[in-house]
């Protein structure tokens, strides 16, 4: 068959597809549409196996590809796989990586408590991790007197602090888990260092009086964001793990594994990120709350989590 | 089709077809980012000189209309069925799956999210690197959504098949002569007659024969001969016997 007597032969669906491409989706009779879509596929591959004129060959190609387009779209958006994942996905990832997150959290917790003692006993131990004016800093942000805790008097409106949370908390979440490909040394590290310099801080702001300010402000937010930082450690160390010991598999095949499984718990502890930031930007540092309505719903949104990570999900 | 030469992206589909797909380049992408960048100055200084009498109630506004307009410009645009920001749509580009699909929702919705990530460390570096060093132009919010920015419109080859007296090839030709010939032959309207004159040259030399009237093949230097004195005869030639292969015989005895 010769490239004339080809086209001549079928012309006319051809026709009939680009007429039906140029019409609304909806007009289109779904059996007749697939119909003339699959025989100009076949016709695309004799005409490209051949060696068919080049516009013959692209103008298949171009109304196949338009057709694909439309047989092959995805109706349900996409976003109910977003909260499958979050809802889902990530807390059973979380679950199956807990002995990660245990150590995590002890990374956090043991150097948090140590600091936090030696420098409520000995607040001028603080200087020993930051310089003064830093502590000055500190002394401000969380002074009863100040309207907005946990700011600086030129720090900017609530909305600018929530994008500043946003990319802080995020930042170090990420620090957290990306350093873990060096065999897990970084997490350690990072995890170690907040948890230390969170724990002075506290240490250092309850020596000097505030905690009547600072622990109100801390308790709800870190709910999430502490959580959320421990979790992208956890992944972290999951990371340096499959690098340090791929067990059977080469290092990077384990390693691909552990950023595919660790990939769900950073995008959940992102969102978490999310949610912690508009907290402290919006009800944490709102000096007009009083302590306990902030304990109130401190207590609520730990337990929130808790059950969150913890519940059984259904058998579907 | 994918050639080491161009940057084409193909997209298997389940019917055993290949769907290319230009990916559009780090120069393109930056105009069409600046165009969108002046256009949501431009609506953000509309929104603040409406809004300065309305003091701290204004201000608030503008601050949430900034939000939306920062985050959900893109992500609105990239959703309509153009699928495209107003500056990409200028520069002919749009936004699609890498499988050839239309964008979804979520795709979308991520790419434009972890722009942040691109961001970093400051002025885009990480999209600028990854587009740079990708042959596919995908930057990390891209690589994350299963998304690809590309050219919307396919190259058009038009071209019409050289008019002339179709001829039956006088020595059996392979494949690649065959689509050699037709190719030359559907650009020829395009050519200047001289330049087609030396093209019909090269296939007169490379194809022994292609000029005999008969069956019996002539010697070199009689094709040469033929070659440089028949003028316009070797084209017309030529693109009869591509339109003996194309499948035009109505005159062939």
């Amino acid at each position: 068959m010769t490239a004339l007597d080809f086209e001549t032969a079928n012309e006319a669906q051809w026709l009939e597809l680009e007429q039906a491409l140029r019409r609304n989706d909806r007009a289109l009779d779904p059996a007749r549409f697939l119909f003339l879509y699959r025989t100009a596929c076949e016709h695309l591959a004799m005409a490209e196996a051949r060696g068919f004129p080049a516009p013959l060959v692209s103008r298949l190609s171009t109304m196949t590809a338009r057709a694909h387009q439309i047989v092959y779209r995805q109706t349900d958006f996409g976003l109910g796989r977003i909260v499958r994942t979050l809802m889902h996905a990530f807390p059973a990832m979380v679950r199956a990586h807990r002995w990660y997150v245990l150590v995590a959290a002890l990374l956090v917790i043991v150097p948090a408590l140590a600091l936090g003692l030696a420098v409520a006993h000995r607040p001028d131990l603080i200087l020993s991790l930051v310089d003064a004016s830093t502590v000055q800093q500190f002394q401000h942000m969380y002074s009863p007197a100040n309207p907005e805790i946990g700011r600086l008097r030129d720090a900017g409106t609530n909305w600018m602090m929530f994008g500043f949370y946003i990319a802080n908390n995020i930042g170090i979440a990420f620090q957290c888990y990306v350093s873990g490909i060096l065999i897990g040394l970084g997490s350690l590290y990072y995890l170690a260092f907040n948890g230390a310099f969170g724990g002075a801080v506290a240490g250092y702001v309850t020596s000097i009086g505030f905690a009547g300010t600072f622990f109100p402000f801390i308790a709800t937010h870190s709910a999430f964001e502490l959580t959320a930082v421990v979790l992208c450690g956890a992944a972290g160390l999951r990371i340096g793990r499959s690098v340090l010991l791929p067990g059977r598999m080469t290092r990077v095949a384990s390693l691909q594994l552990a950023a595919r499984d660790t990939s769900v718990i950073v995008f959940g502890s992102s969102v978490m990120l999310v949610i912690a930031a508009a907290l402290e930007a919006f009800w944490s540092s709102a000096a007009w709350v009083s302590a306990p309505a902030k304990y109130a719903l401190a207590a609520g949104c730990w337990i929130l989590v808790a059950v969150f990570f913890l519940r059984r999900p259904r058998a579907d | 089709m994918n050639s080491p030469i161009d940057t084409i992206v193909t997209a298997e589909t389940p019917e055993g077809i290949s769907i290319s797909i230009r990916p559009a380049g780090f120069a393109v992408r930056a105009t069409a980012f600046l165009l969108d960048a002046l256009i949501r100055l431009a609506i953000l200084s509309l929104c603040a000189s409406l809004l300065a009498n309305g003091r701290r109630l204004g201000l608030g506004i503008f601050l949430i209309a900034a939000f939306v307009i920062n985050w959900l410009y893109p992500v609105l645009f990239e959703l309509s069925p153009a699928a495209a920001t107003p500056g990409k749509r200028v520069m002919g580009l749009y936004v699609l799956m890498a499988n050839g699909l239309p964008v979804t929702p979520a795709g979308c919705l991520i790419r434009n999210l972890l722009r942040v990530v691109d961001m970093l460390p400051l002025l885009y570096a990480f999209g600028i690197v990854s587009i740079l060093s990708r042959r596919d132009s995908r930057r990390l919010g891209d690589l994350a959504a299963g998304t690809i920015v590309a050219y919307r419109h396919e190259v058009e080859l038009t071209g019409k098949l050289g008019e002339g007296v179709p001829l039956p090839p006088p020595v059996p030709l392979s494949r690649r002569q065959q689509l050699a010939l037709t190719a030359f032959a559907w650009r020829v309207e395009r050519l200047t007659p001289a330049r087609a004159e030396e093209i019909a040259a090269y296939a007169v030399s490379a194809i022994p024969g292609l000029l005999a009237s008969g069956s019996t093949a002539p010697a070199e230097g009689e094709v040469a001969a033929t070659a440089s004195t028949a003028g316009s005869g070797v084209t017309a030639r030529l693109v009869g016997i591509a339109r003996w292969l194309h499948g035009d015989r109505r005159l062939a005895q």
